[in-house]
């Protein structure tokens, strides 16, 4: 009792001069946001120099620092906002300047498919992140909650029965795993929810739907529509254009911005139910308005790469042994290593069939994170001795 | 057996007499706060029968209010009740004449307090970031932390006497080193009310002394009403100025410790024959045998 004041001072001056961003510049957060964008970095290189139409790592670097795009607005807007919305903003009404060859090559078709891998990333590991820490489960993945199966039923529907609707697809997925999670939270729900209740119901409905899922494939009368539903629900990036980065980006800013803004609530949720209650927490309101940050994250994810399993597993995971169980930091944490293992699982999927058999051909992504993220997560159940509980 | 039904005759103040002078929120002004419950009934949803049915009882304002029983009795429920983890079948609970259902959580969190029998956390959180959660209920939806909590926190970590754990990681420290910071959380939340469920539980006989001395500094230097549930009841005598004995789900007897801490009351609550002598560390429990009623 006797040293408590000594350290008291110094610890009061340290917390006000973190003021609100200070906790980003922990020395440990930092190193893994450094080494994330260093995977990005080289796996998006590797993605924009390989292909059918190949270029050395130097012409694939000027090629993505154009300063014919890079310093045009017109052009940067012409990517990320969409041609209308550019013209609407500049009041450009003439022919866009032309670009070089392989500039245009690696800014129309490789770079997008690295953006949308990199968000599809970040969405996925923040809602692992905040499905771990609502139902105080490791094991939750962004899908947890009948957020894929119900996606999934919807792919499925939409392809073989109202074929009319493929256009909408991404949205109809997006709204299908939406859906299927308030189905599993009014399951769950009896006089309130609990985090076992509510993994509980997820399996419930993600056993029903895959079923109906299955079924479904009988009536697909054509190997095309199967294979495309295969993609969807396997997860896939092939095909994603500037159209994919400008459908998903907003969306996700949303959902970053709110779990971030959330992590105090997440901390919170971690120290039990009971304490969170007594610490003047709706807790259910709080349980509801999370889940449903993450679901936006899961959903808009899915719009674009369908339904990429693990990410949303690993990421958080291996975030929170890098930097602890700070959910600011672990929030942060997964906007880096997300994108790090997306981008880099996309490169094996892009490219790996091409290097192991010679064909020209590309898998979807999805199957590349499962094979990484088995044999991940057979590591951690070896070395750790108690995994689950968070 | 003619000892039962021998409840003490209750002495309390009616529980009416809390006047309109709770408006006043801030910490540590004003008076001590009263927490009432009134025929409380309270019971688990899977459970056929209400483990309390219909209680009463009154923690006496800036006073330490111990609630003693045996295994099952239903006082950690009553405590769960008191704290509206648990949502009264009927009855009602009132901090300062208001019913706590009706009231907003994170206003009802400034007034009351509790701490868990067991409590999970992180085990990479530190002591001070566990400390920082006790503000909680403090902080508006945006805020950071300001000079006032900085100050509840200090202030908290001192009296828990936990200053040399506040950058350890809850994870690293031992059991009774826990206890002692999730108590620093509590009384950092600076609440008027509150309740501990078995706080001693579990601790070494060292760890046990420092939660009994908080819990006598905030008796005797502060205004706030503590309501706990001990397990031992020599410890409860010591520590309480007054003491409530519950039995399946009964009070079965309320007053000043010398009052309850009698050989007549170990026989019918806890069921074991001891002498009882008073010392001047209030009474000395030594158990003898255990009753067997099926056997008289």
């Amino acid at each position: 009792m006797s040293n408590s004041g000594s350290v008291a001072g110094g610890d009061a001056a340290r917390r006000s001069s973190e003021g609100r961003i200070g906790w980003l510049f922990d020395p440990k957060l930092v190193s893994v946001a450094l080494a994330s964008v260093a995977v990005v970095v080289v796996a998006g290189l590797v993605q924009i120099s390989f292909g059918a139409y190949s270029m050395t790592v130097g012409e694939a670097w000027r090629a993505v620092l154009d300063p014919a795009v890079l310093l045009d607005p017109r052009w940067l807007l012409n990517f990320f906002v969409g041609e209308g919305l550019m013209r609407s903003i500049t009041g450009f009404q003439g022919e866009l300047p032309e670009l070089a060859h392989g500039t245009l090559i690696v800014w129309n078709i490789r770079l997008p498919r690295v953006f949308v891998a990199a968000i599809v990333g970040m969405n996925l590991g923040v809602s692992g992140a905040i499905f771990q820490a609502v139902t105080r489960n490791e094991l939750a993945s962004p899908f947890i909650l009948g957020v894929s199966s119900g996606a999934g039923l919807m792919i499925l529907l939409t392809l073989v029965v109202f074929g009319g609707l493929s256009a909408f697809l991404p949205l109809i997925a997006a709204l299908g795993g939406a859906v299927a999670f308030l189905v599993v939270y009014a399951i769950a729900w009896k006089n309130g929810t609990s985090p076992v209740r509510l993994v509980l119901a997820g399996v419930i409905v993600g056993t029903v739907f895959s079923s109906l899922q299955t079924g479904l494939f009988f009536f697909a009368d054509d190997i095309g529509v199967v294979q495309s539903a295969i993609q969807w629900t396997t997860g896939s990036l092939t095909g994603t254009d500037w159209e994919q980065v400008r459908l998903v980006l907003p969306w996700t800013i949303v959902a970053v911005l709110l779990s971030i803004a959330g992590s105090r609530q997440l901390n919170l949720l971690l120290l039990g139910e009971q304490t969170a209650k007594s610490l003047g927490m709706s807790i259910e309101k709080v349980r509801f308005a999370l889940s449903g940050v993450a679901v936006l994250a899961a959903a808009a994810s899915i719009a674009v790469a369908g339904i990429v399993s693990f990410v949303g597993l690993i990421v958080p995971h291996m975030v929170r042994n890098l930097v602890g169980s700070d959910y600011k930091r672990v929030i942060v944490g997964c906007l880096f290593v997300g994108p790090a293992l997306m981008v880099g699982a996309d490169v094996g999927a892009r490219l790996g069939m091409s290097v192991i058999t010679g064909a020209d051909s590309q898998i979807p992504v999805g199957i590349v994170t499962g094979l990484v993220g088995g044999p991940y997560f057979l590591y951690l159940m070896r070395k750790q001795q108690n995994m689950g509980e968070l | 057996m003619s000892t039962e039904h021998a409840n003490a005759t209750d002495s309390e103040v009616p529980s009416g007499t809390t006047d309109a002078s709770e408006t006043v929120d801030s910490v540590g002004a004003g008076d001590a706060s009263a927490l009432d419950a009134e025929s409380l009934v309270l019971g688990y949803p899977n459970a056929p029968a209400p483990v309390i049915d219909g209680e009463s009882i009154a923690a006496e304002p800036g006073a330490v209010t111990a609630l003693v029983g045996p295994n099952g009795s239903g006082k950690s429920t009553l405590l769960k009740g008191l704290a509206t983890q648990l949502a009264p079948d009927d009855g009602s609970v009132l901090v300062d004449g208001r019913d706590v259902h009706a009231m907003d959580t994170k206003a009802l969190a400034r007034k009351l307090g509790l701490l868990s029998q067991e409590s999970t956390s992180p085990n990479s959180i530190t002591v001070d970031d566990l400390v920082y959660h006790g503000r909680y209920p403090h902080r508006g939806f945006f805020e950071r932390t300001t000079d006032e909590d900085a100050r509840a926190v200090e202030q908290a970590i001192e009296l828990a006497g936990c200053g040399h754990l506040r950058e350890r990681e809850v994870g690293s420290l031992s059991g009774g080193q826990k206890q002692l910071a999730w108590i620093a959380m509590v009384l950092a939340q600076e609440t008027d009310v509150l309740l501990l469920d078995e706080p001693t539980t579990f601790l070494d006989l060292h760890h046990q002394m420092e939660v009994m001395e908080i819990i006598e500094t905030l008796r005797d230097e502060s205004d706030v009403t503590v309501v706990v549930v001990l397990h031992d009841i020599e410890q409860a005598a010591r520590l309480a100025d007054r003491m409530v004995a519950l039995k399946d789900g009964e009070i079965r007897a309320r007053g000043a410790p010398e009052e309850i801490v009698t050989e007549d009351l170990l026989a019918d609550v806890f069921r074991v024959d001891a002498d009882v002598v008073q010392t001047e560390n209030g009474p000395r429990v030594t158990p003898l045998r255990a009753r067997h009623e099926d056997t008289e």
